[in-house]
């Protein structure tokens, strides 16, 4: 909602047109339409209305009315901007050829941006508000409908939020709601998402005691088979469905589907129609995780991940895996890993990341060539790994903040960097 | 909130006998003194009912729309007779005297009828049954109206009317507006009605009668709403109904500008082909050496510039009272009086202070060294006041552009078809404005000031723009030469004058290269006299011309150029 400032586009598309002769047609000498023919390069900005004779007085009075709208709200005095806000109402209604799309939107923007700061604004007033911009017109009925249930939701009324949207389901306008079918099906997916929201909530009164019956409560029931019809759907098309997956695969743990559960997530993650998506991984290798699946599935997708986001804390997972394989090429690969992790600046200061380094090169060390293995790895870094790690400040800093830390890393310069004088020390 | 729904409920109660009710939560009244409830509710307008949202779930049956009330049948010229006549009522409330109005208006208007050929005449021109003007139709009855104009005299001009009813309950509420709105009734458009032309008329009227309300002074009033004009049309008796095209002629989106009106004025003058107005002369108020008074103390110039600006009026040989009378032979224009005269105010301070963004300043130093006691007039100190007062008037106004109210309450829009969306949307506009007018706590109509004649007030008091610089001095810009005041100031600027070249300018490519302090001047005066810069810029070399190549008129008299 802050991108008003970016969204106030005012074309100005109604001009009289010649059918009415009664307009102000003189012909002004002194016209204020700049045309200046300048030879400079520079684009020109063309301005937002360009006034001309043509401008009738009304439109003067909303365009006046709508720069003070704006100017109240850049400096946040929203009681001016209340106050504008009702004169400029009559923007909808006057107009020769009616208002135009762009300014019911405007209304509706600017409307909810107000009552979101206005101190003693109510949920009336964003209900009436929104009820009367969604039916004003129809381009904009299916997201002013989003919106509203979106608002509904954050203030808790999760039921009305979705009645909003199952009215917003069954909308058709003709050609409209063909045109509009990528928001149609917005609806749906989000429609989805608060039958999940529902049967969350039914799942958390439900008696424990009636644990053996947990299958078969109606209400439950239809509710999953509601979201899921909703959910599966949205997550055939290519996109970033995070939340969507996330409830649909806990409703399939819940009735034991982990096929299905199985399927989708692999999809999401391996699928190439999706746009490349690192939590999908993630997604997938929680799951495994709470099915108990082997360390070598495990390890499969966190492989994925690793070249995805080397930096992501999984990957610390992920060297534990390779290091407890005993693996030699593994364990190479975990020596790797850690170093890429501590390439980066967020991981300067993790106990758990330098110690597990220090374990994986202890086990290196039972290994003849460990050595050459180190240098080879540590080849690319001597240059700009002391900077990064053993300067003086980070010696004094770790030994005040961390000094388990500092204990780890010291014993870990000789090992990294053999040869350099660091003024890392214990 | 509460006496806006019980002010209409005066009964007693019935417990303590005291007339005080106010409503409940719950929307019933109750006894503010004893909370005595009664089964009265207040009438309650569910903002949340939302039409839009049911469906239709029954179908009705035969013929839902019953045929609208008729009415009675009018031609065009009586609604615009009826605003006419609202517009002069409300100019007499304020003040105009009532002869405005029942002699100078109400010929003119009839005359008006006559030279257009649309009432008072042996054959009027009148609508047949799809739009042709060219049939005529014997009518006496529009001759026989003896009535009094400002009284309801259309009945008479309706008698005659006969076969033309069958289409226009389809387009317009009125006989004629097709007709009217067709091209051949276009091709003469002199004869037009138009709600400008209720403002052209108006002018005609008060210049005839010499009252001192100027064009300007009469479009503030129309802007702020004194006079009616842009919801003119909802004051039509009920039974004249507004319908369809009516709205193309009735609905007004545009205040005219001053040029518009004054054009307007001008050709309505040559079609009613007046005689010679009633002379302006120097102790009319209309005439630039009373005028001014009223705008140099609306600008806060000293009282002493006065004598100034009226000889410079009479080295322009702009003194003389023909220039200000219509004569279609003398004085074939109608003059500006507003205009002229700010031109010449203009260009006296021109005059005497330089304006060329150095000489002003200067003498505005020397006048400030000299004085000791404070009551010379500082160049500097009036523009810092009026520069304030200047500043904070023009925001007013842009607030008050934007606050403007353009809806009428009646519903009138060209295409009938169109009825049931325009209802629709005006419901909307309703909501959403009651909505942000609870929470801000500020109804949207509560704007209108008083009107005046002046735009500032100067003065010591709270209320005042600034103080009063009306009693300083001019000395400081005077020097003694034989014993005559003359200004200090021996140069003077002008832009080339020359007839041809004015009109090819542009106001906005010459107004780079003038003195900044010329151009503030200029825009001091647009602003209270809401006219365009330009227009104003154009006056002022009018005027220059005449002072600097001398007044081609009768009496050609060589004017001095000024030292």
């Amino acid at each position: 909602m802050d991108d008003i400032e970016a969204v106030i586009v005012m074309d100005d598309i109604e001009r009289e047109l010649g059918r009415d002769e009664y307009s102000e047609g003189d012909a002004d000498i002194s016209d204020d339409m700049s045309s200046k023919r300048t030879n400079s390069k520079l684009p020109v900005v063309n301005p937002r209305h360009v006034e001309t004779q043509r401008t009738s007085s009304f439109q003067k009075s909303t365009r006046t009315c709508l720069g003070l709208i704006r100017e109240a709200l850049l400096h946040h005095s929203w009681q001016e901007a209340a106050e504008y806000m009702a004169c400029f109402a009559q923007r909808l209604e006057e107009s020769r050829n009616g208002p135009v799309v762009q300014e019911k939107e405007l209304i509706w923007r600017i409307s909810t941006e107000i009552l979101h700061h206005h101190p003693n604004s109510k949920m009336e007033d964003y209900n009436n508000i929104y009820e009367r911009m969604k039916h004003s017109g129809f381009k904009n009925y299916l997201m002013i409908s989003l919106e509203h249930s979106f608002h509904l939701l954050l203030n808790g009324r999760v039921k009305d939020a979705r009645h909003q949207l199952s009215v917003a389901e069954s909308w058709r306008h003709g050609n409209e709601s063909a045109i509009q079918h990528k928001k149609t099906e917005l609806i749906h997916a989000y429609k989805g998402l608060l039958d999940y929201v529902m049967w969350c909530d039914k799942k958390s009164t439900i008696n424990h005691a009636e644990y053996p019956d947990r299958l078969h409560n109606q209400d439950m029931n239809n509710l999953f088979r509601a979201a899921s019809v909703n959910l599966k759907a949205i997550l055939r098309s290519p996109g970033v469905w995070d939340p969507f997956i996330l409830s649909y695969v806990e409703m399939l743990e819940y009735y034991d589907d982990h096929e299905e559960a199985l399927r989708v997530l692999n999809d999401y993650a391996y699928d190439n129609k999706y746009p490349p998506n690192p939590n999908a991984h993630v997604y997938l290798y929680q799951y495994l995780q709470r099915q108990n699946a082997p360390d070598k599935k495990l390890m499969k997708v966190l492989k994925v991940l690793c070249e995805l986001v080397p930096s992501h804390e999984l990957m610390l997972e992920y060297s534990r895996l390779l290091l407890k394989s005993e693996k030699r090429t593994n364990i190479q690969k975990a020596l790797g890993i850690i170093l890429e992790m501590l390439d980066f600046a967020c991981w300067r200061s993790s106990l758990d990341t330098w110690k597990l380094l220090e374990a994986i090169i202890k086990k290196l060390q039972s290994q003849c060539d460990w050595k050459d293995s180190v240098a080879g790895a540590m080849a690319a870094r001597k240059d700009w790994w002391p900077a990064l790690h053993f300067t003086r400040f980070h010696a004094s800093r770790d030994s005040e903040e961390n000094p388990a830390l500092k204990k780890v890393k010291a014993s870990l310069t000789q090992i990294l960097l053999p040869g350099l004088m660091l003024k890392y020390t214990a | 909130m509460d006496e806006e729904h019980t002010a209409g409920y005066k009964e007693p109660c019935a417990v303590c006998a005291a007339v005080d009710w106010g409503i409940s939560d719950e929307g019933r009244f109750y006894c503010r003194s004893c909370h005595n409830v009664i089964e009265r509710t207040k009438e309650v307008v569910d903002p949340n009912f939302n039409p839009g949202n049911s469906r239709v779930t029954a179908m009705g049956r035969g013929s839902r729309t019953k045929r609208p009330e008729r009415g009675r049948q009018w031609v065009l010229c009586e609604g615009f007779q009826f605003i006419l006549r609202s517009q002069a009522d409300a100019l007499v409330r304020l003040g105009v005297s009532p002869r405005f109005k029942d002699e100078v208006l109400c010929e003119l208007w009839r005359s008006f009828l006559q030279k257009s050929r649309q009432a008072y005449a042996s054959n009027p021109v009148r609508p047949t049954s799809v739009g042709g003007p060219g049939s005529d139709v014997d009518s006496d009855g529009a001759a026989e109206s003896t009535a009094n104009s400002s009284e309801t005299d259309g009945d008479s001009c309706n008698q005659s009317i006969a076969g033309s009813s069958s289409n226009w309950s389809e387009f317009s509420g009125s006989l004629d507006a097709v007709s009217y709105l067709s091209g051949s009734m276009r091709t003469s458009r002199q004869s037009l009605l138009s709600m400008k032309r209720t403002l052209a008329l108006i002018h005609v009227a008060l210049v005839w009668s010499r009252e001192p309300l100027t064009l300007s002074d009469l479009l503030r009033l129309v802007n702020d709403g004194h006079v009616p004009y842009v919801n003119a049309h909802q004051e039509l008796p009920d039974e004249m109904k507004l319908r369809g095209k009516d709205a193309l002629l009735f609905r007004v989106q545009s205040i005219p500008s001053h040029r518009v009106v004054h054009r307007d004025a001008q050709a309505l003058i040559l079609l009613l082909q007046l005689p010679v107005f009633p002379p302006i002369s120097r102790q009319s108020l209309l005439h630039p050496s009373l005028l001014s008074l009223r705008y140099l103390m609306d600008a806060n110039l000293p009282d002493e510039l006065h004598p100034w600006v009226c000889r410079l009026m009479e080295r322009a040989g702009m003194a003389d009272q023909t220039l200000y009378t219509f004569h279609l032979e003398g004085c074939p224009s109608l003059p500006r009086y507003d205009v002229q005269t700010a031109a010449l105010i203009i260009v006296t301070m021109k005059l005497l202070f330089g304006l060329d963004d150095r000489t002003e300043w200067e003498l505005s130093h020397q006048a400030c060294d000299q004085d000791a006691t404070g009551t010379m007039f500082s160049l500097r100190r009036w523009f810092r006041v009026v520069q304030a007062a200047l500043t904070r008037a023009q925001q007013r106004r842009n607030q008050e552009v934007a606050g403007k109210q353009w809806a009428a309450q009646k519903l009138l829009h060209p295409d009938s078809q169109k009825t049931s969306v325009v209802l629709k949307t005006k419901r909307v506009t309703e909501q959403v404005q009651v909505c942000f007018e609870k929470l801000s706590g500020r109804p949207v109509s509560a704007r209108r000031g008083d009107p005046s004649s002046f735009r500032f007030f100067w003065g010591d008091g709270d209320s005042a723009d600034g103080p009063s610089l009306h009693q300083k001095k001019l000395d400081g810009v005077l020097t003694l030469k034989d014993g005559v005041p003359t200004p200090s100031n021996s140069t003077y600027w002008h832009p080339a004058l020359s007839a041809s070249q004015m009109c090819s300018r542009l106001y906005s490519d010459v107004e780079a290269t003038l003195p900044r302090t010329f151009v503030w001047l200029l825009q001091l005066f647009c602003f209270l006299l809401d006219v365009r810069p330009a227009y104003l810029f154009q006056e002022v070399l009018k005027v220059e011309t005449r002072v600097v190549n001398g007044n081609s008129r009768k009496r050609s008299r060589k004017t001095k150029t000024k030292t």
